[in-house]
């Protein structure tokens, strides 16, 4: 496909403390106050907002942000971003009610990947294919790609000191390029919470099933870079592109999938042999430059600096030469900020006062947020503009079928007409409405949807808006 | 820079101990900005580290 959707569904980390960092609320509570709000607003705690992206409460007390369908990489980075601070917001709104009603607790979300006890939740990213064709090869060759990615994509991280699955302590924490990989059990698989898989393969295309799949990536890091999160959608596209060209591809199936993905999250020199299934070893950074150069085939003029990019984080694992990773890749700037931090207090890396500074590294409250203090002394990158991102939490990309359920979700909000919406379906929830469906991700107009906002802007039930006609 | 690992961390080139001339102001600026920033980190850490850390548990998502 030239042109693709994707879309990133990311899982915050929710606790709700005492000043003395204690347990104030049980998860399930601050969830609860944390959607008071929306549930407010949309009388439910799964909604959709005004940008086109679903808000919701997911399994184990878990908030969740679904983006909005983008074709444009940056976009979806502004989207992601836009999610953010909406929860943000949420957050600071809960937290002074909280405060008001004299309670010494505070809600604090980490856009990370695992709690405490490494109960382990999502970054799951989706990209639409075409159901012709490739995809029973797909997963074949798109594995050894996505195991070895977090070289480059991975949110670091330390693991340890734990015991392995045959009892064993497993050494002193370290630092590892993902913690991600720990969690994973299987490549590919329909399941996403008991065994997950690197891919998942339940079929919902939320588009036209004859036409589309939806690939479905759940071995993901929530980034909070937004070069990392960019990279990670940039070059997994770019990677789907060169297996659909359908020319040959080279055969680089893993002996051991999930063994494999372990093996490279703790090699931080790439370099470590990889058992092939056909025989002969390969590595991580071999599989990726393998990767890498065939993109380069299939690469269109305005995606130069993605190959840019992840050749730069390529060689910052090659050479061992951190100076643009540590300022740009997530996992690189944390294996300089947990080194200077561990260095200055004479501790280990498994200290808790390191995994206290991982969460605040995770944390998306500004005033809290370790990754915001780097970035505003230039040591974290800031690629998007503040209009882009603040412009993201209330308009839906413009290219792709999240443009029209912006619209309607936005008039419908503003004419104070009762609707209810899902990816594919927009329906006012009057008796006889009948439901407009857009199987077509790339719809950006359609007459149906023109219709439906006409009737929207007549029932207007605010009485204030200037767009309602006369009676 | 050369290779760093963070298991064994050596003396970092990017902070120096700061009065050698020969590596001029930009140096002792950069070790200095660590400092400030190594300052600015400890404040949002506080004191309760464990056992804000043992508080966050939840159950899995997906």
């Amino acid at each position: 496909m030239r042109r693709r959707v994707g879309g990133l569904e990311t899982e915050y980390g929710l606790v709700c403390v005492r000043s003395d960092g204690t347990r104030a609320l049980e998860p399930e509570q601050a969830a609860r106050e944390l959607f008071r709000p929306v549930v407010a607003m949309g009388r439910s705690s799964n909604v959709f907002l005004r940008n086109a992206a679903r808000l919701y409460l997911d399994v184990g007390s878990h908030p969740e942000y679904a983006s909005a369908e983008c074709d444009d990489w940056w976009d979806l980075v502004a989207q992601d971003r836009a999610g953010d601070r909406i929860f943000a917001d949420l957050a600071a709104q809960a937290n002074r009610r909280l405060a008001e009603d004299g309670q010494d607790a505070r809600i604090h979300l980490f856009k990370n990947n695992v709690d405490s006890e490494g109960n382990a939740f999502g970054s799951h990213e989706n990209y639409l294919v075409d159901r012709r064709g490739q995809f029973t090869r797909l997963p074949q060759y798109l594995l050894p790609f996505l195991i070895t990615r977090q070289i480059v994509t991975g949110a670091g991280g330390v693991v340890g000191p734990r015991q392995g699955e045959d009892g064993r302590a497993e050494g002193p924490g370290r630092f590892v390029f993902s913690r991600r990989s720990d969690h994973m059990w299987e490549a590919v698989s329909s399941a996403t919470t008991r065994t997950r898989p690197i891919i998942n393969t339940r079929d919902e295309p939320h588009g036209d099933p004859s036409r589309y799949r939806r690939l479905h990536v759940i071995v993901g890091d929530s980034t909070l870079s937004e070069v990392s999160t960019h990279l990670r959608f940039a070059t997994t596209d770019l990677v789907l592109r060169v297996i659909e060209s359908g020319r040959t591809l080279p055969e680089l199936t893993l002996h051991d999938d999930i063994a494999a993905i372990r093996a490279v999250a703790r090699d931080l020199s790439g370099s470590d042999p990889l058992p092939l299934s056909a025989g002969g070893t390969t590595t991580a950074l071999e599989i990726q430059q393998r990767w890498h150069e065939l993109a380069t085939t299939v690469a269109e003029e305005h995606e130069h600096e993605v190959l840019e990019s992840w050749q730069k984080a390529l060689d910052a694992v090659r050479t061992g030469d951190r100076s643009w990773a540590a300022t740009h890749l997530d996992w690189a700037i944390k294996e300089r900020l947990f080194s200077q931090v561990v260095q200055r207090h004479g501790i280990g890396l498994d200290d808790p006062a390191v995994q206290r500074l991982e969460l605040a590294y995770h944390d998306i409250d500004p005033a809290h947020s370790i990754f915001q203090t780097l970035q505003r002394r230039g040591l974290a990158p800031q690629v998007l503009t503040e209009e882009r991102i603040e412009a993201a939490r209330t308009v839906a990309p413009a290219t792709t079928r999240a443009h029209l359920r912006g619209q309607v979700v936005t008039a419908a909000q503003e004419h104070g007409v009762d609707h209810v919406v899902d990816w594919t379906t927009l329906r006012l929830t009057r008796p006889g409405a009948m439901p407009v469906q857009v199987l077509d991700p790339f719809a950006t107009s359609l007459p149906e949807v023109d219709s439906l906002l006409a009737e929207i802007r007549a029932i207007d039930v605010t009485g204030t808006s200037e767009a309602a006609p006369p009676a | 820079m050369s290779q760093q690992s963070i298991n064994a961390p050596g003396p970092g080139e990017d902070e120096p101990v700061g009065e050698d001339a020969a590596t001029g102001g930009q140096t002792f600026a950069s070790a200095q900005a660590a400092d400030d920033l190594l300052d600015e980190i400890d404040e949002v850490l506080e004191s309760n580290a464990e056992s804000f850390v043992r508080s966050f548990v939840q159950k899995g998502g997906q």
